[in-house]
């Protein structure tokens, strides 16, 4: 087997790193604003595939495995990887993809028809709509189902396409938006609606397939988001019953394998105050936050999918040690309406902690690059206890240096260590549920900042690029 | 770029600095910030209550007003894409539209004037 990664970013870098270990020949891709983009030097071979929206192009990939006589493709997560018509353009080419086939992508990716499949097992699910592409349709369930209630892209996840309606007058706006947003990021605007649960946790069950059988290997929670994307994400879930992590767990295989699933997927749930849990959606790939479960299982997810793929059998799964806790560490200003940043990686520093795992795709000298997402690297903490887990990832953030963007690392550390993390108080709204204001910096600091800017001249016009404008800019405000 | 010892509040500490253009960016227990010059002069202030500018690079999907337009503030002027997201760029004040300087489907750049208010 040789195997085409047709990703980029942190998870191009760790899955290039499993093949590795595995002895397998890997082929990267890359892009224009890519070229000289980590994951480039960490496969065998690596082919560039033209402009920068190249990674969305199956005909570009499929070229691209042909060429490079790649055998099968991983296709990481975002970008083709739950396209079924990318699936079936592999399998037509003579790759084997490194996921679920194109039918059980269908059956459990589109979010239509993975409720409709959970309707039959009898797996519960949040009261909503299945059609709310047409405003007239959406506006009739929503008075119905009462607000608030969410409007979500039936083709996609990571909160693409997601709104939040209150109230009725909020509606035309938010359903023209989120329209928009899910045919820009999913090339389809079918939307869904659903009543709006709050508080409630998130929580998710991975699950692994060989296309007959299908196992479930524990949970994790991630309830802490903004704008529908996760920040801080967790293995085992903080405060869920050993009766519905039981539940959740038979409910998630139970769908798996009514799609005969192979490979790696996911299966969200709500759970609300009482311990009742609701079926979401499934995420029929891989998922940003798998270390997690990686860390307290002591398995190699994309190692168990290349194996899946050869052919090999379903690993067992293991009783889970310990908790571990992931932090995702984001080119975005979390004080000023989490806007994306881009520019330049000066300096960069991972620090270095027994129990920590780093998962990274950038490199000093680089140029983070508006054309994709803001997600600059994972940090990981394994610890005994969630308390020791929390706390190494609290001391490593703070070891972190990375300069030259803006990022939220202040703003992971503030909340990791707030009290609603520590006791475990994780809900869907807790982000939103306070201000979270931006840390001040000692006068010491910005006073050795200044001096040290006197005692050096400025380096020659272009040698690096200027700053982000917030501090001379001003005047606007982001409405969110 | 370099690691320089700071006292704060008695206690003996480590900074990581690095030179950028027109100023440092500073790096210290988990906290960075771009210190630049003095900044925010009365002129730079006028000037940022009467234009809206990209506060990123982007793709602009929809301007939602006319020059000439009343608007209040909070109103949103225009909406851009970047990294597959939205963002509303809503009015800083209440007045009316002056000029636009962008349309639907540009592309533009970080700190570019997206539209002027009259006064």
């Amino acid at each position: 087997m040789k195997v085409l990664v047709a990703n980029r970013g942190e998870i191009a870098c760790r899955i290039l790193r499993t093949l590795k270990e595995m002895a397998v020949p890997s082929v990267a891709v890359f892009t224009e604003p890519d070229e000289n983009a980590p994951h480039v030097h960490l496969a065998d071979e690596a082919l560039p595939l033209g402009k920068a929206d190249r990674y969305l192009s199956p005909d570009a990939l499929v070229d691209a495995a042909r060429r490079s006589g790649a055998t099968a493709v991983h296709p990481g997560y975002g970008f083709l990887s739950q396209s079924a018509a990318f699936v079936r353009a592999c399998e037509a080419a003579g790759l084997i993809f490194i996921g679920p086939g194109a039918e059980s992508m269908e059956m459990l990716g589109d979010k239509r028809a993975s409720r409709a499949a959970a309707t039959r097992l009898g797996i519960p699910l949040v009261p909503g709509a299945q059609e709310a592409d047409v405003l007239a349709a959406a506006k009739e369930s929503a008075e119905k189902l009462g607000y608030p209630v969410l409007l979500k892209a039936a083709g996609g996840g990571g909160g693409r396409g997601m709104r939040l309606v209150r109230g009725r007058d909020e509606l035309p706006e938010a359903h023209e938006a989120a329209r928009r947003e899910a045919k820009a990021s999913f090339a389809d605007d079918r939307l869904i609606l659903e009543k709006y649960i709050s508080p409630a946790r998130h929580v998710e069950v991975q699950i692994l397939g060989n296309g007959r059988d299908v196992v479930a290997l524990g949970e994790r929670e991630c309830s802490l988001q903004r704008r529908y994307q996760k920040v801080i994400e967790e293995a085992p879930a903080a405060r869920i019953s050993a009766e519905t992590r039981r539940a959740m767990g038979e409910a998630a295989a139970r769908l798996g394998r009514e799609a005969r699933y192979r490979s790696a997927g996911t299966v969200e749930f709500l759970v609300a105050a009482d311990g009742s849990f609701y079926f979401l959606e499934v995420n029929t790939r891989l998922q940003v936050e798998h270390p997690v479960t990686e860390l307290i299982s002591g398995m190699d997810l994309v190692k168990a999918q290349v194996e899946i793929a050869q052919g090999g059998a379903l690993p067992e799964p293991v009783a889970p040690r310990g908790h571990a806790i992931e932090a995702r560490l984001n080119a975005e200003d979390p004080y000023r309406g989490f806007l994306p940043q881009s520019g330049p990686i000066l300096m960069l520093h991972w620090p270095q902690r027994p129990g920590v795992r780093i998962d990274s795709g950038i490199q000093e000298g680089q140029e983070v690059s508006s054309n994709y997402d803001s997600l600059l690297a994972k940090i990981i903490a394994w610890g005994a206890d969630r308390e020791s887990a929390r706390r190494r990832l609290v001391e490593t953030l703070r070891e972190i240096t990375l300069l030259g963007i803006r990022t939220n690392q202040s703003f992971l550390l503030q909340l990791l260590e707030s009290d609603e993390f520590r006791k475990g108080d994780t809900f869907t709204t807790t982000l939103e549920a306070r201000e979270w204001p931006e840390p001040p910096l000692p006068e010491e600091i910005l006073s050795a900042a200044r001096r040290w800017i006197s005692s050096r001249p400025a380096p020659q016009n272009g040698a690096v690029s200027a700053p982000t404008p917030w501090e001379s800019l001003g005047g606007f405000r982001v409405g969110l | 770029m370099s690691w320089i010892e700071v006292v704060v509040a008695g206690v003996k500490s480590r900074a990581a600095v690095v030179r950028a253009r027109d100023g440092v960016w500073i790096s210290w227990q988990g906290m960075t910030r771009f210190v630049g010059p003095e900044r925010s002069s009365p002129v730079e202030q006028a000037a940022a209550d009467r234009e809206v500018r990209a506060p990123m690079t982007g793709r602009v999907i929809k301007v939602a007003t006319t020059p000439g337009t009343a608007v209040h503030r909070g109103d949103v002027l225009v909406v851009l894409e970047a990294m597959k997201m939205e963002y509303r760029l809503v009015s800083p004040r209440d007045g009316s539209v002056g000029s636009l300087g962008c349309k639907e489907g540009d592309r533009v750049d970080l700190g570019q004037v997206l539209v002027t208010l009259a006064s």
